[in-house]
């Protein structure tokens, strides 16, 4: 049996991640105002050295085969587009943790960052074909970072994922979350949400890391948010990019459908373009892991 | 050992022993499985949606991607190993069709890919002999071209044969 956390051990574990870099938790804030503009965007990254190399060299990189090099910074974020910025500061700024390989959930290196980017696909798709009130971009980026708090607690679930599951089979669990409760004290909606308070996350992403498997309980103003994220999430996880052995592990809350609209040909058509989107990211997306 | 990999919405087919035919994690996809044993060969194709008629393109670019379209490219395949063409005495297995906890019926993917792959391989006079579909769990596949056996596992569970 593993030993559970107490609430000061998780704040111990979460205060011993790395901070964001000033420019990642900026651009964040930035992003998720409702009225902002891309030039916002291009002064901030211009403020950090690092990542405007970074972001030069995805836009260089062969996945986007140009003709012809691009040099300045202001081009490069108006081709990339604030979505690929932010997933770039995110990785750069916190790459350690999305790369984390999930061995508490028998999951391997990359597993986390490939069901973020698919998810975070997913909840923009979502977003924008649902025709709710809600930002293509912001839904991108709390896909993201929904999931974060796994890699807080993986370690502490090395082993339990059989008697996780077994406990989800026997009804002793409703869902992945209980068992992670019952293995460790606390599941990664909680842990993620610590994280998310002490990185100084806007409102909207701490509502979405904390309330994204249980959505109604998120608050009226970022419910619909959640709610995309929630259905990107397990959008997915049915595509077969979980995060090992949590996946598809959850309900499913169908009040999704007094925030957004979704038929299951939309449904099928999101797939599509998360698969075929999916790819072209990560391909531009991995010029950003190495040095 | 030799393995052929299959990624979503390809398919393909080995007669070489020693190979194993594979694919990973299929969510609500399925793994169409067709075994010939007059020629020993193994076909799969790993399925992603019921009905390529939401995008002829991507049906185009990959038929293995929709039920209707890549059931007849598998058989074609198929053909190219010596099997009969319309896939008389092949045997077929299926697994996968996942579907979320709780879901509501628009999210039933898995159950509508299952059904459309039915009804496919019924129109070619064909039927499972064996299927493991459904649940809320994701199976990666092997299937062993030496024996025929396939294999399955799971996250967290042991792995269990069909
Ligand atoms: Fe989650
Ligand atoms: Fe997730």
């Amino acid at each position: 049996m593993n030993k559970k956390l107490s609430h000061s051990e998780l704040l111990a574990i979460v205060k011993s991640v790395p901070m964001l870099t000033p420019s990642a938790n900026q651009l964040l804030q930035l992003t998720a105002q409702e009225d902002h503009d891309l030039a916002d965007v291009v002064n901030l990254v211009k403020t950090d050295a690092k990542l405007t190399a970074r972001v030069l060299k995805v836009v260089n990189s062969a996945a986007f085969g140009l003709l012809s090099n691009i040099t300045s910074i202001d081009r490069a974020i108006s081709y990339l587009g604030e979505r690929i910025i932010v997933s770039i500061a995110i990785g750069d700024s916190a790459g350690k943790l999305f790369d984390k390989e999930l061995a508490g959930y028998e999951a391997t290196g990359g597993d986390l960052w490939r069901h973020d980017l698919r998810t975070a696909i997913a909840a923009r798709e979502v977003a924008s074909q649902s025709g709710a009130d809600i930002s293509p971009d912001l839904a991108f980026t709390a896909g993201l970072l929904h999931d974060i708090g796994k890699a807080l607690i993986s370690d502490y679930l090395l082993g339990t994922a059989p008697d996780a599951i077994q406990m989800i089979r026997s009804d002793e669990s409703v869902d992945y979350l209980t068992a992670e409760v019952a293995m460790v004290g606390f599941d990664h909606t909680q842990a993620g949400y610590e994280l998310a308070k002490i990185w100084q996350l806007p409102e909207a992403l701490v509502e979405v890391i904390r309330y994204h498997h249980q959505p109604s309980q998120a608050g009226e103003a970022n419910r619909a948010l959640v709610y995309a994220v929630h259905l990107g999430d397990n959008i997915a996880m049915l595509s077969g990019f979980g995060t090992g052995a949590d996946s598809m592990q959850y309900p499913l809350d169908p009040g999704y459908g007094n925030y957004l609209s979704l038929t299951p040909i939309d449904l099928e058509n999101i797939i599509l373009t998360v698969d075929s989107e999916f790819s072209k990211l990560q391909e531009s997306l991995t010029a950003n892991g190495e040095e | 050992m030799g393995q052929l990999t299959l990624g979503v919405g390809e398919y393909g087919a080995s007669n070489i022993i020693g190979e194993e035919v594979k694919t990973y994690a299929l969510g609500s996809c399925i793994a169409v499985i067709l075994l010939d044993p007059q020629t020993r060969t193994i076909g799969m194709a790993h399925i992603a949606l019921p009905d390529s008629s939401i995008n002829k393109n991507k049906a185009a670019e990959k038929p293995g991607y929709f039920a209707d379209t890549a059931i007849p490219a598998l058989l074609e395949e198929m053909a190219r190993y010596g099997c009969h063409k319309k896939g008389k005495g092949m045997v077929v297995k299926l697994c996968g069709g996942a579907n979320v906890m709780d879901t509501n019926d628009t999210f039933q993917i898995g159950k509508r890919n299952a059904l459309a792959i039915k009804k496919i391989l019924w129109a070619h006079d064909m039927g499972a002999v064996a299927e493991d579909l459904g649940g809320n769990f994701s199976r990666t596949v092997s299937v062993s071209v030496e024996s025929g056996l396939v294999t399955l596992s799971s996250p967290g569970r042991p792995s269990w044969q069909l």
